[in-house]
């Protein structure tokens, strides 16, 4: 809530530029578990218990946890985000699915429909970022713990790693987020995206012809990655492609 | 002062109606009753809010702390399908029926309010199963393997065509 108010109309997106940074997104319907409901908490919570403050943007209809990783050896600052009710929407803000190294997609294994959209969910995740590392998971098995011995078409057949987790005993859910964290850094560093390297090329283009034209207004070119929901049109220029 | 106590079982009367709580007064460990009115109550009530109302009315409010407000609601459901001239197992049915989430059902095609009363339905399995990080026998990390080999029964959930999921 302070975070929103000290910054409130835009969100930088450049940081995960940098080389200790890693955006990791989760998807999904309504309901299935992602994060806190109330009281209930989510898999977000399970994993980071007490030691965080999510940062809720209301205007993005997201909330975002911060989390501090070490990855073989190494410090890494993952930004987890969340749906905040955008999902009843069944899609999701370009400026969700920018720059996102890793996308967590959780399913409720009580209700079949939340795992039938997990295609709809896919493809709109493929649009955006066609080459990140994706991990399904079949949340609530608690619930119903026989759903942990059907197979699920889905997951096999897009090659997708599948997890069986809960978030209210705790089963797989520190597996869920480090491995989760490992992919991300890991797809950072081996491949570069072909979105990503477009998005720059146009940046940079972009930058030189503002450059050329207006020597006193340097600010424009490196304001161009973060979002400014009042101006859509620069925040859609940003991430798609 | 404040009164404690622990309460050991609430069930419902009909006639006069009344939820009746077994308790036992802390400082005496005697197992005493306590008959609590239904007061203009008819079948055409909304039970959520029946209970909450008696849940939290001044008189009762001490009485009914450790009450969940759930088995209160239920109470008054039981109660309600007993004007509608229901058997006790029709009712039963009836309440575990609006208790349950239909798993087809798109929850993200509801208004706030349907949503939130699906989740409440959804909190209840949680809060039961839930291992609070306070609880003595918590453990953070819990990794348990699912191998998912090709003997598996299908989850029923895919659709036959190859190229469908």
């Amino acid at each position: 809530m302070a975070g929103d108010k000290a910054k409130p109309c835009e969100l930088d997106q450049e940081k995960y530029d940098a080389e200790d940074n890693v955006k990791i997104i989760c998807l999904g319907d309504s309901a299935v578990g992602k994060s806190k409901y109330v009281e209930r908490p989510g898999l977000m919570e399970r994993f980071l218990m007490d030691g965080f403050q999510p940062q809720q943007l209301s205007t993005y209809a997201l909330t975002l946890y911060k989390h501090t990783a070490t990855v073989d050896g190494r410090t890494v600052l993952v930004d987890f985000w969340d749906t905040a009710g955008q999902e009843r929407f069944q899609s999701m803000h370009a400026s969700y699915y920018h720059k996102a190294h890793a996308c967590i997609m959780v399913f409720d294994v009580q209700r079949k429909i939340t795992y039938k959209n997990l295609s709809t969910w896919y493809t709109e995740l493929r649009e955006f970022r066609p080459e990140i590392p994706c991990i399904v998971v079949a949340n609530k098995i608690d619930a119903d713990i026989k759903m942990t011995q059907k197979s699920f078409n889905f997951a096999r057949k897009l090659s997708l790693p599948m997890y069986f987790v809960s978030a209210a005993d705790g089963t797989n859910v520190v597996k869920l987020f480090n491995d989760a964290i490992r992919l991300a850094v890991s797809y950072k560093q081996n491949s570069q995206d072909f979105m990503d390297e477009i998005l720059q090329e146009l940046a940079n283009f972009d930058l030189e012809q503002k450059e050329e034209a207006l020597p006193d207004r340097e600010q424009r070119g490196s304001s161009r990655a973060h979002l400014a929901p009042e101006s859509g049109e620069e925040s859609r220029s940003a991430a798609l492609p | 002062m404040r009164m404690m106590c622990t309460a050991k079982k609430c069930g419902i009367r009909f006639q006069p109606p009344a939820i009746v709580l077994i308790y036992e007064n802390e400082i005496k460990g005697k197992s005493r009753q306590r008959i609590m009115p239904v007061r203009n109550f008819s079948k055409f009530s909304d039970c959520n809010r029946a209970a909450e109302q008696l849940k939290n009315n001044p008189r009762h409010k001490s009485y009914l702390e450790q009450v969940p407000l759930r088995q209160l609601e239920k109470l008054f459901s039981v109660l309600r399908g007993n004007l509608w001239g229901q058997s006790l197992a029709e009712t039963m049915e009836q309440i575990q029926r609006e208790r349950t989430i239909d798993p087809e059902e798109d929850l993200n095609k509801l208004d706030d309010k349907e949503l939130a009363k699906r989740k409440s339905i959804m909190d209840e399995l949680f809060e039961k199963n839930q291992k609070k990080k306070d609880d003595p026998n918590f453990v953070y990390d819990i990794e348990v393997e699912f191998p998912q080999d090709e003997q598996l029964q299908s989850c029923g959930w895919d659709t036959e065509s190859a190229d469908e999921f």
